[in-house]
């Protein structure tokens, strides 16, 4: 008998705080994400899908400007590089180029590797290439004539 | 009076054998119409039958007792031909973006795309590319639908103690910042046409979504805007566009879906700036 008497008050408060709690019952993408940071919410009851990504930095779209401004920069550095070479145009070319190859060859990446793994592999090969890259510029630029002359002698014969 | 009458109903009356004797004429002169038989390759694939393996059926119509448009020839190969063939249509006049299909090689409404005339080649005709397959023409749109409803596609108000007291006005030049953009009917033809959409479908909201999401976004009404945009910040939902424009050139409405993007990807570079200037 006092066994049944502790299962059913078991039960009850098994049971019980079961069917009160409100996020077994309503949608969790409302519950979790609306309801308790906009009280709004409750008046107008429209159910929305959860966001893809809860991205709150300006990360990407500070990617995307500064790819456009590498772009442009890069437009500017040719000219300047054709009336006045030297050892620091030599450097920002180095510079400039290496960066945007890897952020253009990042963004083919993005777009056709898939899978978390090969995701990785994939950037850590980037990675080691654009700094094989840059290391071999610069030691082009400090041993050698540099891009701005090197270019310069596929003219002069 | 009653001569009258009568000398009337007898000119009546001649004057219509005439009329028959000349159009009976007419219609013996007329050589009968060549049959001017099209063939239509279209892909079938059924899932209830077991082990079915998708193929392409050809099919052939007379063009001189059918209608202008592919989705009249569609109807007619239903209707006489194979009562198995299987496509959304409903207003046949592209307003309600159902008969969205890839005809000849591009994405379009069969019902505002007209049958290639000359016989000699046959009109091709599949289901929306890339798109998983419910049967024949008939592709899946929940995961389009899905993305459409995560960019809330309704107007939102910080505060909303006010709703439905009063209109919310507009100029009329804010309300001409919404033409080309309002029109869209969701076909699903841009996204579709799309190869970053094709890799990257599940991420990638595609163009028909992100013009209505931009579309919100410079709705004067809209008070969101900055929690539109911060909501597009990663690299897949809106980054993955490579302004490769399939989008805009298939339009079956004519809208630019490519221009949008563009906008939004100005409006992500500069927004938190006016969010602290006017802070």
């Amino acid at each position: 008998m006092a066994a049944i008497i502790r299962l059913s008050s078991v039960c009850r408060a098994g049971v019980k705080p079961l069917f009160y709690q409100s996020t077994l019952l309503a949608r969790p993408a409302v519950v979790l994400h609306k309801e308790h940071l906009q009280p709004h919410w409750l008046t107008a009851r429209i159910h929305s899908s959860q966001p893809l990504y809860a991205g709150s930095d300006s990360k990407a779209s500070l990617h995307w400007t500064a790819e456009r401004v590498l772009s442009i920069a890069l437009l500017a550095l040719g000219p300047v590089a054709y009336f006045s070479p030297g050892p620091v145009i030599d450097y920002s070319l180095a510079a400039a180029l290496t960066l945007h190859g890897h952020w253009g060859i990042g963004q083919v990446l993005t777009d056709y590797v898939h899978g978390d793994t090969k995701i990785k592999m994939a950037n850590a090969g980037l990675f080691l290439l654009s700094t094989v890259t840059f290391a071999g510029l610069c030691y082009f630029n400090y041993n050698d004539v540099g891009i701005c002359k090197a270019v310069a002698l596929l003219w002069s014969k | 009076m009653s001569v009258f009458c009568l000398s009337r109903s007898m000119i009546g009356f001649r004057n219509s054998g005439m009329m028959v004797m000349v159009r009976y004429a007419q219609t013996a002169v007329a050589p009968a119409p060549e049959p001017r038989m099209k063939k239509f390759q279209i892909y079938r694939w059924d899932p209830d039958t077991p082990g079915d393996k998708p193929r392409m059926q050809t099919y052939e119509v007379d063009l001189n007792n059918c209608g202008p448009m592919v989705l009249d020839a569609l109807i007619k190969i239903k209707n006489e031909i194979d009562p198995t063939l299987t496509f959304r249509r409903s207003c046949r006049e592209g307003i309600c973006g159902s008969c969205a299909m890839n005809i000849n090689g591009g994405n379009t409404l069969a019902c505002l795309n007209k049958i290639d005339a000359n016989t000699s080649k046959p009109t091709k005709i599949y289901p929306l590319p890339h798109m998983y397959v419910v049967k024949d023409l008939v592709p899946d749109m929940s995961n389009f639908y899905a993305q459409y409803k995560s960019i809330e596609p309704y107007l939102k108000k910080k505060d909303e103690s006010q709703e439905g007291k009063k209109q919310y006005f507009q100029s009329v030049e804010d309300r001409q910042k919404l033409d080309g953009l309002y029109e869209c009917i969701l076909c699903a033809c841009c996204s579709t046409s799309c190869p970053s959409y094709w890799w990257n479908g599940d991420k990638y909201l595609g163009p028909a979504v992100l013009m209505q999401a931009y579309r919100w976004m410079i709705d004067s009404r809209d008070e969101f805007t900055e929690e539109r945009l911060s909501k597009l910040q990663d690299p897949f939902s809106l980054y993955r566009c490579h302004t490769i424009m399939n989008c805009t050139k298939t339009c079956p409405k004519g809208l630019n879906p490519g221009k949008a993007i563009a906008e939004i990807k100005k409006m992500m570079a500069t927004y938190k700036e006016r969010k602290a200037a006017s802070a």
